[in-house]
C-alpha cells in the first residue's frame, strides 16, 4: 500500500526557515539597538507568551480562563523567593516555570469541577486568592511590593541584554511548545474535543486528561512570563502582577489576532503593541480606539485577523494538520498539485 | 467471571428521564461475532439504550458488562478503548478536521495505535468505506450521506469488538444500502459483533441473524428476523403507531423510510 501522509498540502519549510531567520535577527538585537528598544520588546514577548498560552487554553481546550494572572504572580514570586535565598534570578526562571506547572495540578482539580462561565469566574477567584495570600507575608513585601535582589552586580546594559535574551528564550520555548503540542496526538484530541466532545469520547479521546495537560502547560507559560516581569521591572507588587488586567490583555490579543491558530496571537500582539505605542500619549483616546478595533474585528472578522487572512489565501505558516496524498503522486510536482486541486 | 462470559451483557438495565421510561429492566446477552438487529417505533428507547451501552448515559439501575466485567461506571472513552465502537444517528463529525484526521483520532485513541500503524489503518478504513477521495476535505463540507459514512469509518478505526450502528442506512438509496451492507458483512466476517438499529429493515435482514423489537423501553420480541417480523406483538406495535409503518423483509421497491415523519422522537434521547 503506497500511503504518503504529510503535515500540510505544501511543504512548510520556508516558514520554518523564516522563523529561524527572525529568531537569529532577534538574538543579535542587543548588539544593534539601544536598551529602550529591547526592553520594549521584552514587554512584547511577555504579552505574546501570555496570549499564546491563553489561546491554547481557550482556543483549543475550550477553557476560558480569566485567572492566568494567578500563575503570572506565582512565577514572579517564585523568582523573588529564590533570589532572596541567593539563587541567580535568571536561573530561577526555569524553576518558576516548573513550579507553576506543579502548582496548577491541585488547582486544576478544584477549578475543573466548574464549567464555562463558572470556570472563568472560578479561575479569577483563584488569582484573587493568591493575591490575598501573598500580601499577608511581609517577607514578600506585603501589599507595597518587594524589589528583586541578586542583579545589583550586573552592569545595567548587560543586565538588560540578559533580560532580553531570557525573554526571547521563554518566547521561543513557548511558541515551539505550542506548535509541537498542536502537531502531536494531543493537538488532534483537542481539535476533536472542541468540535464535538461527545463524539471525541466515543472514539476513545479522554477530554479531561487532554484539558488538564493544556492547563498545566498554560500555567507553566504564565509562570515564565511572571518570572520575566519581575526580572525586567526589578520589583514586584501583588496588586499589579495578580491584576485581572493581564487577562484582559491576553484575551484582547488572542481574539483580535485569531483564536485557535498559532499565528493569530503573534499578529494580535504586534497589532496591540503598535496601537499601544502610537496612542500612548493620547490618554483616553487610546482605550476608545483599542475598544473600537475589538468591536470591528468581532463584527467583520469573527475568527480574528489571522483567521480572515488564512481563509482568504488558504495560508498556514505553522501547519498542524495532515494531508493524505493521492496514490502515486510525486511530492510537490506541478501535475500532482494540479490534480490535487481537482477536489 | 467465567471464560464463556458473553461479549456484552445487560443485567436488568433501567433508564428513566423523569416519568419517561426508555429502558425497563432490560437484560440482553450478545456473543462475540453476533449480529443483532434492533427495530422499534420512534421513541422506543433504541438510541438511549445505545448510549447506556456506550457510556454516554448512565442507567438508573442495572449493570452493563463487557466480557463479564461491569463497565457501568466507566465513561464512554474508556469503554471505547475496551472495544465498544458506535455511530450516532445525528453524525458527530469533527467539523474543522479533515476526514482523514477524523478517522486518525479514532485509530490513535480508540485502537491505541502509534503514528505509522494508525495512518495505515486510517487509509484502510477510508478505502473500505469509500471515503478516500474525500480524505482531505474538512468534515463540515461533507453532505449528510458522507458524514454518515464518516461515522462508520471512525467507529471502525477504533477497532471495535462490538460495533453499534445507529441508523447508518437511513436516507440512503438502494445501491448505497447494498454497498453499506457489504461493508458491514465484511466487518462481521472479521469476528466483530454488531448491534444495528435501523428503520430500513431490508438493510438489516441482509446482515443480522437475530432481531430484537424494542417498544416502550421493553423487548417485545427477540428471535430470527422472520420470527420477529411475523410476531403479532411486533405487528401490533408497528400498526398501532403511525411512526414507522410495517417493516417488511427483503428489498422492497421503496423502503418504509419514505413514510417516516421527518422528526425522529428518540434522536435526542
Amino acid at each position: 500500500m503506497s500511503v504518503r501522509v504529510t503535515r500540510s498540502r505544501r511543504p512548510a519549510t520556508w516558514s520554518g526557515l523564516a522563523s529561524a531567520l527572525v529568531f537569529v535577527a532577534l538574538l543579535s538585537l542587543p548588539y544593534l539597538v539601544f536598551a529602550n528598544v529591547t526592553s520594549l520588546l521584552v514587554n512584547l514577548f511577555i504579552l505574546l507568551v501570555l496570549a499564546t498560552m491563553w489561546n491554547l487554553l481557550a482556543g483549543y481546550a475550550g477553557l476560558v480562563s480569566v485567572g492566568q494572572q494567578a500563575y503570572l504572580g506565582l512565577g514572579a514570586y517564585t523568582v523573588l523567593v529564590l533570589a532572596q535565598n541567593g539563587v541567580n534570578p535568571f536561573l530561577a526562571i526555569p524553576v518558576a516555570i516548573a513550579f507553576c506547572a506543579v502548582a496548577a495540578l491541585p488547582i486544576s482539580l478544584l477549578v475543573f469541577r466548574l464549567r464555562n462561565e463558572y470556570f472563568a469566574i472560578g479561575t479569577w477567584v483563584v488569582a484573587e486568592a493568591f493575591q490575598l495570600i501573598t500580601v499577608r507575608f511581609p517577607q514578600l513585601g506585603g501589599g507595597t511590593g518587594a524589589s528583586l535582589p541578586g542583579l545589583g552586580g550586573f552592569d545595567p546594559a548587560l543586565r538588560q541584554a540578559f533580560t532580553y535574551w531570557a525573554a526571547l528564550a521563554v518566547l521561543a520555548a513557548t511558541l515551539l511548545a505550542a506548535y509541537l503540542l498542536l502537531r502531536s496526538r494531543l493537538g488532534l484530541d483537542l481539535t476533536a474535543i472542541r468540535d464535538d466532545e461527545v463524539g471525541a469520547r466515543s472514539v476513545g479521546v479522554q477530554p479531561a486528561r487532554a484539558k488538564r495537560i493544556v492547563y498545566l502547560i498554560a500555567a507553566a507559560g504564565a509562570g515564565g512570563a511572571g518570572a520575566l516581569i519581575i526580572i525586567s521591572q526589578l520589583n514586584v507588587q501583588a496588586a499589579s502582577v495578580f491584576s485581572v488586567q493581564w487577562s484582559a490583555y491576553m484575551i484582547f490579543v488572542a481574539v483580535i489576532g485569531g483564536v485557535g491558530t498559532i499565528e493569530g496571537p503573534i499578529l494580535g500582539t504586534i497589532l496591540f503593541f503598535t496601537l499601544q505605542q502610537s496612542l500612548a500619549e493620547r490618554g483616553a483616546w487610546y482605550l476608545i480606539i483599542v475598544g473600537t478595533v475589538a468591536v470591528l474585528v468581532a463584527m467583520y472578522a469573527p475568527r480574528g485577523l489571522w483567521g480572515a487572512i488564512s481563509d482568504r489565501f488558504d495560508l498556514r505558516l505553522f501547519p498542524t494538520g495532515y494531508w493524505l496524498h493521492p496514490q502515486g503522486s510525486s511530492p510537490g510536482g506541478l501535475l500532482a498539485r494540479l490534480l490535487r486541486r481537482e477536489r | 467471571m467465567t471464560p464463556a462470559a458473553p461479549l456484552l451483557e445487560l443485567d436488568r438495565v433501567s433508564k428513566r428521564f423523569g416519568r419517561v421510561v426508555v429502558a425497563e429492566s432490560l437484560s440482553l446477552a450478545v456473543q462475540a461475532g453476533d449480529a443483532v438487529g434492533m427495530v422499534g417505533p420512534n421513541g422506543a428507547g433504541k438510541s438511549s439504550l445505545f448510549s447506556v451501552i456506550s457510556g454516554d448515559l448512565s442507567p438508573n439501575t442495572g449493570e452493563v458488562l463487557l466480557d463479564g466485567r461491569a463497565v457501568t461506571r466507566l465513561d464512554a472513552s474508556a469503554r471505547c478503548r475496551l472495544g465498544i465502537g458506535r455511530t450516532y444517528q445525528v453524525p458527530r463529525s469533527f467539523g474543522h478536521m479533515t476526514v482523514f484526521e477524523n478517522v486518525l483520532v479514532a485509530a490513535h485513541r480508540g485502537a491505541g495505535l502509534a503514528a505509522g500503524a494508525a495512518r495505515e489503518l486510517t487509509v484502510a478504513v477510508l478505502d473500505e468505506t469509500g471515503l478516500r477521495p474525500d480524505a482531505n476535505r474538512p468534515a463540515l463540507r461533507l453532505g449528510l450521506l458522507q458524514r454518515k459514512r464518516l461515522e462508520l469509518a471512525r467507529a471502525l478505526a477504533t477497532r471495535p469488538r462490538l460495533l453499534m450502528l445507529d441508523e447508518v442506512a437511513a436516507g440512503l438509496t438502494d445501491p448505497e444500502v447494498r454497498q453499506l451492507v457489504g461493508v458491514i458483512q465484511a466487518v462481521r466476517e472479521r469476528g466483530v459483533a454488531v448491534i444495528w438499529v435501523e428503520h430500513v429493515v431490508r438493510a438489516l435482514v441482509g446482515v443480522v441473524d437475530r432481531l430484537i423489537c424494542l417498544a416502550g423501553g421493553r423487548f417485545i420480541s427477540d428471535g430470527t428476523p422472520e420470527e420477529v417480523l411475523a410476531s403479532p406483538a411486533v405487528r401490533e406495535v408497528f400498526l398501532g403507531t403511525d411512526s414507522g409503518g410495517l417493516p417488511r423483509a427483503g428489498f422492497a421497491e421503496h423502503g418504509e423510510q419514505g413514510g417516516r415523519p421527518p422528526s425522529d422522537g428518540d434522536s435526542s434521547s
